[in-house]
């Protein structure tokens, strides 16, 4: 059933192969820009952080930021440019394979995109700063950076399905996914928010992903609620993701 | 007897108040290259992407090979190849690469798609520079990929999309040189608006417009369509041609009367009356009259009232 999702999946990690280094490198750009920046630049200003040094504190949330972002961008550019530039997918759609095959094969692309850079950036913090991590943590934390990347990239996939305008893109990624990324206590604690925001910011899967990964990554703690909101938020994106796609393509 | 390989019956799209496709009837039979004509938004994208399952209809039915579009999509699109308009190559593939991928999205075996591609590539003229991207080719050669990919996995029925619309006249003969090489092999459906395209290709030819099928016939039949009046083109020497065209002008049987230096263009209402006009040109500077072929632009004006727009 999944065979044309296999062979755009193929497609995909044929052409990230041709450009694999180049995209790395941008990638890998940013948040070493912010780790160096925010996290040994004002590391001395902030002082300890939940007991931990500020950048100790932020890089989890990087490598996790990394992750879901380089999911959501690969996703929503990827499917609006074969949708709306290349019309590559009006050419599978006149294959026998299923329209629920091209989206699922575009979430898988993105996820993949996800993972591979989140794991890049994780091994450039890890090899060029301080931070460390007992290595039996990194299950846990898999457990919350597998669905927040699918999170990501089911999310992408409903963004470069119902938009049509590149600009449009750009303006949802401004306003509505760096906001959900920044807000989630990515770069402070959440006990700064004032008592009548918090219990609403604790209800967005993106709190749930950044908080549980980093207690994850950094504790080893284990947090089944925030795991189990992560997952079902997966689960309820990526029905979205291919009824939407379904949707549109019918019209 | 030939059996049809594309049944359209009583086939209408709807986008609320405004109708693509009306009652649309047609039939194509297998192993023929079967031409649509007609102005832009006359329908035939719409008529194209509902047999090819791409949408579906609001009413009526069609059948590619016996099978509904409706509910046995899957099927269809095993049968088929399409031509979109659009460029639809992957420009992130190579031209090799974009075969491939083709052929597994039909599910071939490698072995299989493998040689055929390489038949394919040579077929068309790309062999040479299948490790090429697309974006380094020309739009001929471009066209000539898209049609080499419709093919990979061997369909029955050929659905193209104004395959030639952009490409210089060169490339243009080319591509009509492939379509023909492939005549009685599938059945091939063209949508069109060069009426040369659709002259030298189609056995059959359908006009339509606003979403309504309008004439359906051989290029000859749809040429008889047209009312009995004949057209000669009169050739002066001297310089009465002012003064006769303005008698001819003057007669009965003369319908139409146009004049471009010493050429004048007659219609006249039957052949039989020509004889009127020689006897009125009797004494006449005339270095000679011919009779005007019928063009099929001629039979498209008269149908649709308009001339053929890109």
């Amino acid at each position: 059933m999944l065979r044309g999702s296999l062979a755009i999946w193929q497609r995909d990690m044929q052409v990230l192969r041709r450009s694999i280094f180049s995209e790395l490198v941008a990638v890998v750009a940013y948040p070493l820009t912010i780790y160096l920046a925010f996290g040994i630049g004002m590391q001395s200003y902030i002082g300890l952080v939940d007991g931990a040094p500020y950048s100790m504190f932020i890089a989890p949330g990087l490598i996790t930021m990394t992750a879901v972002n380089a999911a959501y961008n690969e996703s929503v550019w990827s499917l609006w440019f074969h949708r709306r530039v290349q019309f590559t997918v009006e050419s599978y759609r006149v294959t026998p394979i299923s329209v629920s095959e091209i989206v699922i094969a575009k979430i898988f692309t993105g996820f993949t995109h996800g993972i591979i850079k989140g794991f890049v950036v994780g091994l450039v913090i890890f090899a060029i700063t301080p931070f460390r991590f007992p290595l039996e943590h990194l299950l846990q934390y898999l457990l919350f950076l597998i669905p927040g990347s699918a999170l990501f990239s089911c999310a992408g996939v409903i963004s470069g399905t119902v938009m049509d305008k590149p600009e449009t893109i750009g303006k949802v990624e401004a306003v509505l996914v760096m906001p959900l990324i920044f807000m989630s206590g990515l770069f402070f604690p959440l006990s700064s928010y004032p008592p009548s925001v918090i219990s609403w910011v604790r209800a967005l899967p993106t709190t749930a992903l950044f908080e549980g990964a980093r207690r994850a990554l950094v504790a080893g703690e284990m947090m089944p609620l925030a795991a189990l909101q992560v997952s079902l938020s997966v689960l309820l994106t990526f029905v979205a993701a291919v009824y939407i796609f379904r949707y549109k393509m019918s019209e | 007897m030939p059996t049809a390989s594309i049944i359209a019956r009583s086939l209408t799209k709807s986008y609320g108040e405004l109708t693509a496709l009306e009652s649309f009837d047609l039939e194509v039979e297998q192993g023929s290259i079967f031409g649509l004509l007609g102005p832009n938004g006359a329908g035939k994208t719409t008529l194209i992407r509902i047999l090819t399952t791409l949408m579906r209809q609001s009413r009526g039915e069609a059948f590619i090979e016996g099978l509904d579009t409706r509910s046995e999509g899957r099927a269809i699109r095993r049968m088929i190849g399409v031509v979109s308009q659009e460029n639809s190559l992957d420009r992130y593939l190579t031209a090799r690469e974009n075969l491939e991928l083709h052929a597994r999205l039909h599910g071939m075996e490698k072995k299989l798609y493998k040689r055929r591609i390489d038949e394919l590539l040579e077929l068309m003229g790309l062999a040479g520079r299948q490790k090429d991207f697309p974006d380094t080719f020309s739009g001929g050669m471009q066209r000539r990929l898209v049609v080499a990919r419709a093919l990979v996995h061997q369909p029955r029925v050929l659905f193209l999309d104004e395959p030639t619309t952009g490409l210089d006249p060169q490339s243009r003969r080319a591509v009509w040189e492939y379509i023909r090489s492939l005549a009685g092999r599938m059945t091939i459906f063209l949508t069109t608006h060069y009426l040369e395209e659709a002259e030298q290709l189609c056995d059959r030819i359908a006009i339509m417009d606003h979403g309504r099928l309008i004439a359906i016939g051989s290029t000859q039949e749809l040429k008889d369509r047209l009312s009995g009046a004949t057209v000669y083109e009169i050739e002066f020497t001297g310089e009465g041609a002012d003064r006769y065209a303005a008698l001819l002008g003057s007669m009965p049987c003369v319908i139409d009367i146009r004049q471009i230096e010493n050429k004048v263009t007659v219609t006249l209402e039957c052949w039989e009356c020509l004889s009127e006009i020689v006897t009125a040109l009797n004494g006449a500077p005339v270095r000679r009259i011919s009779l005007q072929e019928r063009t099929l632009e001629d039979v498209f004006i008269s149908l649709t009232g308009e001339k053929v727009r890109e």
